[in-house]
């Protein structure tokens, strides 16, 4: 880690001896260690330092970017002058009117020394406590345990001056038994927020139900599906649905429609960095303040996510939600919420009398229909019938397609407990458990002979 | 490059003196030139150098991995200490030790082909060609989004072992598409050349990008697009169902690639990517396809993306099996995993760059071109009722790789040997075994094309490798298409 100091005192020198019309200078660096494991023993443990710097300089509406993941001050200073010459080649971007200026950033607590301090020893010995606990039952534990600190800083010829720096714990625990399998998973900013314990309880607890699966028919189900399944439909909403671009090119659900209503009164969907069960980074990528922005109100669309340039394009503002300057998605939504309710797991399964409840979801595709929000994908690592308002019996993975505004629009229960998905790190989706009626199950997993 | 050589041997040779079971150092040096036109906008373009260095330690049968991107003396000697710590901290976790094959250390070098070096040609030629084939796409006011877009990479890759293996790469790669998305009365559809999500990929120079002919594909891209906003859905039915080159390349990396990958059924995945139907109880007897289904690994064709001298652990590029006449014979290996079952490694361990470890990951992974003289035209002339898929748009498939379902841009209704109509939105899905065991017909090697995938994904922390995969159009029989409900 450099510190606020030494980053910004960098990109001063490099910003003043720019020869662009304007610079914009992007630190993105920072140390990663992940220890995975399978079969209860560590297969794989590394650790990675790097500093990426984006150069995006601008003469006149000319844009041009050079990334490279060097400090030297002589190399930085090269990667200015060619960005100069690759901003020289292009056409005019009548879009861009100048990098954004100075603001004010709410300040959010996403560092915590517990996290940075973090050893692989550390690690080691607590997934080995977990697979102690699986050992007891018979099961063996497949997962990884990831901790890692970053820093972000913005420096532009505008003003824009933005630090912040991050850590994230993250912990996936699967349990295999002969019978089955089964998951948990827990991502915090500050390690020592991560229930380790009730995370291994609850993966070896579920791994216990999911035994002897039984084919069910296909069709339409009641569902309840955990937070996990939420977190990668909102990931695929993000792409297809809730950025700039997918808005402008008429491909999202929500372009030529805001003011409509495409879900049910009960569902909220918002991008936020201020929430109870997370804070995130408090300002984009190009130094902009996040904003909230809320996609679908009450089940009414309201917004996309804007940048600086997609936000002109769009007469609209910009929401602090610029991705990397060499990016083609523009911007995009990081901080994904889902207002919560005031169910619980518990309650829906007591008060469901026959449906299916999902663990997690597996190889979503958002494709096929973008304007419905059509996706198919499968369920896995334990998928259970309910019959009577009881956990009844665990069934084969299932395939399912289903266009997410219905599905969103039959939602019955949304329960009070949200859970936090870790995005990249840096990014996050907060989620509860739903209550779904009528979802639409079209394949079974199974192996069928060639014949 | 020399200097960095020598600290990074002699950090080898430190870990050697403190007692590790091996060791390997790999530096590498990526340049990348990223182009993305939307309608009349640069909506991206970058140039991104990318350098930096691994070491990963077999300490007591246990791997400890470090990476740092500046490659001085000490940080090297500071890394190496650090991956020999993790692999101590890993050690404590141990059931099994790790065991290498006994795959001989190379020493040796591979550059792959080009003529033109895409670096050099100057960025006013991309973009004139771009935007060229964008005007032509936004020629009818329905095409809301035209798209081009073109990627070049060069890699220069040092690897060495405390083995005394010593091997230097440099591979150049090229790859463009271009896409019109048609909007009509809240119908969107899409249509790409030659293949969705980027387009084609090669380990060429320019002159791949030039042999696109983007241009002179722009109209028939446009037409068909907007033929789609028209057209009625594929109808929900099982039929007889003829895949294209590009998409059949997608199924068999989903149904074939994946699921061979030694990790993979050794359930080293299971918690992220999945695991594999092709358990090691399958090997060399389970029937996975149709007789005339062969599918081979295959590092060794030059100018493609799967293509290399050398994998991440110093082992030649080698051609060899998976399936064979329709039976599961063969592993993508690793010198961890080939031993498990009685074998060397197959080479196919790549890692995406200085900062990730090798995995297993699939090199160019090709279904054979059928033996009887057979095109295109042919096959659906030979085909009484059903459709023929092109160009994929959407792919899902479960953690074992056997339930899969696929979308594709474009289908043309079959009828008496013709094709009579375009139909949208066409999907597809089975299960793997029985699909492939459905296919009676694969046309000739005139058909043949191999298709660069530069994005496949796998592993924690997510790594993205170049892929590749030869096809030609191929018949399925009694396909369950559409999307029954």
């Amino acid at each position: 880690m450099m510190g606020k100091e030494r980053i910004l005192e960098l990109l001063k020198k490099v910003l003043d001896r720019s020869p662009a019309d304007q610079t914009e200078l992007l630190y993105l660096g920072g140390r990663s260690d992940l220890t995975r494991y399978s079969r209860s023993q560590i297969h794989q443990n590394v650790s990675e330092e790097n500093a990426r710097l984006y150069v995006r300089v601008a003469e006149g509406k000319r844009l041009g970017v050079v990334t490279v993941n060097t400090l030297a001050e002589q190399e930085l200073l090269r990667a200015a002058a060619q960005a100069l010459e690759l901003a020289r080649r292009q056409p005019e971007n009548p879009y861009f009117d100048g990098f954004p200026g100075p603001a004010g950033y709410e300040q959010t607590q996403t560092h915590f020394e517990a996290t940075a301090r973090f050893t692989p020893k550390e690690r080691a010995e607590m997934v080995r406590k977990i697979f102690a606990q699986a050992d007891r039952l018979g099961f063996e534990v497949s997962g990884a345990f990831s901790t890692g600190e970053s820093e972000i800083a913005v420096l532009n010829s505008t003003g824009v001056a933005a630090y912040q720096p991050l850590t994230g714990a993250e912990i996936t625990v699967v349990p295999v038994s002969r019978a089955g399998m089964s998951y948990a998973d827990a991502f915090a900013h500050d390690v020592s927020q991560i229930d380790f314990d009730r995370v291994a309880a609850k993966a070896l607890e579920r791994c216990a139900l999911n035994k002897d699966q039984q084919e069910v028919p296909l069709g339409q189900y009641d569902v309840i599906l955990e937070p996990g399944c939420l977190a990668e439909v909102m990931n695929w909403l993000s792409l297809i649905a809730f950025r700039a671009n997918a808005f402008l090119d008429g491909t999202s659900f929500l372009a030529g429609r805001l003011g409509e209503r495409s879900m049910g009164e009960n569902i909220t969907i918002y991008d936020s960095v201020h929430e109870p069960e997370a804070e995130g980074l408090a300002f984009d990528l190009q130094g902009c303040p996040k904003q909230r922005v809320t996609f679908v109100e009450r089940g009414i669309n309201r917004g996309v996510v804007f940048d600086t340039i997609s936000a002109n394009q769009a007469k609209a503002k910009p929401t602090g939600h610029a991705g990397p300057p060499d990016s083609p998605y523009g911007a995009m939504p990081w901080n994904i919420c889902l207002e919560p309710g005031d169910s619980s797991l518990e309650k829906m399964i007591a008060s469901c009398e026959r449906g299916l409840l999902v663990t997690r979801f597996h190889y979503l595709n958002g494709f096929l229909n973008p304007k419905q929000a059509l996706m198919t994908g499968m369920t896995r690592y334990g998928t259970f019938l309910i019959e009577g308002r009881k956990i009844k019996q665990a069934v084969k993975n299932l395939r399912w397609t289903e266009s997410m505004l219905r599905a969103f629009s039959n939602v019955r229960a949304i329960s009070r407990e949200r859970e936090v998905f870790s995005y990249g790190g840096v990014g996050f989706a907060i989620m509860p458990a739903l209550y779904i009626t009528g979802f639409t199950f079209t394949g079974v997993q199974k192996e069928e002979p060639a014949g | 490059m020399d200097e960095i050589k020598g600290w990074l041997i002699a950090a080898l040779d430190r870990l050697r003196r403190a007692g590790v079971d091996y060791a390997d150092a790999r530096f590498l040096d990526r340049e990348t030139e990223s182009i993305t036109i939307r309608n009349e906008q640069v909506a991206a373009l970058a140039r991104n150098r990318d350098r930096g260095f691994g070491i990963r330690v077999l300490y007591k049968g246990s791997w400890g991995f470090a990476a740092s991107a500046e490659p001085n003396e000490a940080e090297i000697a500071a890394i190496a200490n650090r991956a020999l710590e993790i692999a101590k901290a890993s050690h404590l976790a141990q059931r099994e030790p790790v065991r290498l094959d006994d795959s001989p250390p190379q020493v040796g070098s591979y550059r792959s082909p080009f003529a033109r070096d895409p670096f050099a040609v100057p960025l006013d030629k991309k973009l004139e060609l771009l935007f060229a084939a964008v005007k032509v796409l936004r020629q009818d006011k329905r095409v809301q989004m035209a798209e081009g877009a073109m990627r070049f990479f060069r890699t220069n890759k040092l690897f060495l072992s405390s083995e005394g293996a010593a091997i230097e790469q440099e591979i150049v790669e090229s790859g463009a598409g271009i896409a019109a998305t048609a909007v009509q009365d809240g119908e969107v559809q899409r249509r790409s050349y030659p293949n969705s999500f980027g387009g084609d990929f090669a380990a060429a120079g320019y002159e791949f990008v030039a042999s696109l002919d983007l241009v002179g594909n722009a109209e028939r891209t446009r037409e068909e697009a907007l033929a789609l906003l028209a057209a009625d859905p594929c109808p929900a039915r099982r039929t007889d169902l003829i895949i294209d080159s590009s998409q059949l390349g997608l199924q068999v990396h989903e149904s074939c690639g994946h699921p061979t990958e030694l990790d993979r059924a050794l359930g080293t995945e299971i918690s992220y990517a999945g695991g594999s139907f092709l358990s090691l109880d399958k090997l060399g007897k389970f029937r996975y396809g149709s007789k005339i289904v062969n599918i081979y690994a295959d590092a060794t064709i030059p100018s493609s993306i799967g293509s290399f001298g050398y994998d991440d652990e110093g082992v030649k590029a080698q051609r060899y099996p998976l399936i064979k006449e329709g039976r599961f014979v063969g592993y993508l290996t690793s010198r961890e995993t080939a031993p498990l079952i009685g074998r060397r490694s197959g080479g196919a361990m790549r890692a995406e760059s200085w900062n990730h470890i090798p995995l297993i990951r699939m090199v160019n992974i090709n279904l054979e071109p059928g033996e009887e003289e057979l095109t295109l035209e042919d096959l659906i002339a030979d085909t009484a009722e059903g459709v023929y898929v092109c160009t994929n748009k959407s792919w899902s498939i479960d953690d074992l790789r056997l339930n899969f379902q696929f979308g594709c841009e474009l289908a043309w209704e079959i009828k008496h040997g013709k094709r009579v109509r375009p139909l949208k939105n066409p999907v597809y899905t089975g299960i793997t075994p029985q699909f492939w065991g459905s296919c009676d017909a694969i046309c000739d090697r005139r058909e043949w094309r191999i298709w660069g995938l530069p994005n496949c994904g796998k592993g924690e922390p997510p790594q993205t490798m170049h892929v590749a995969h030869g096809a030609a159009p191929a018949r399925f029989r009694d396909v369950e298409v559409g999307v029954q409900r």
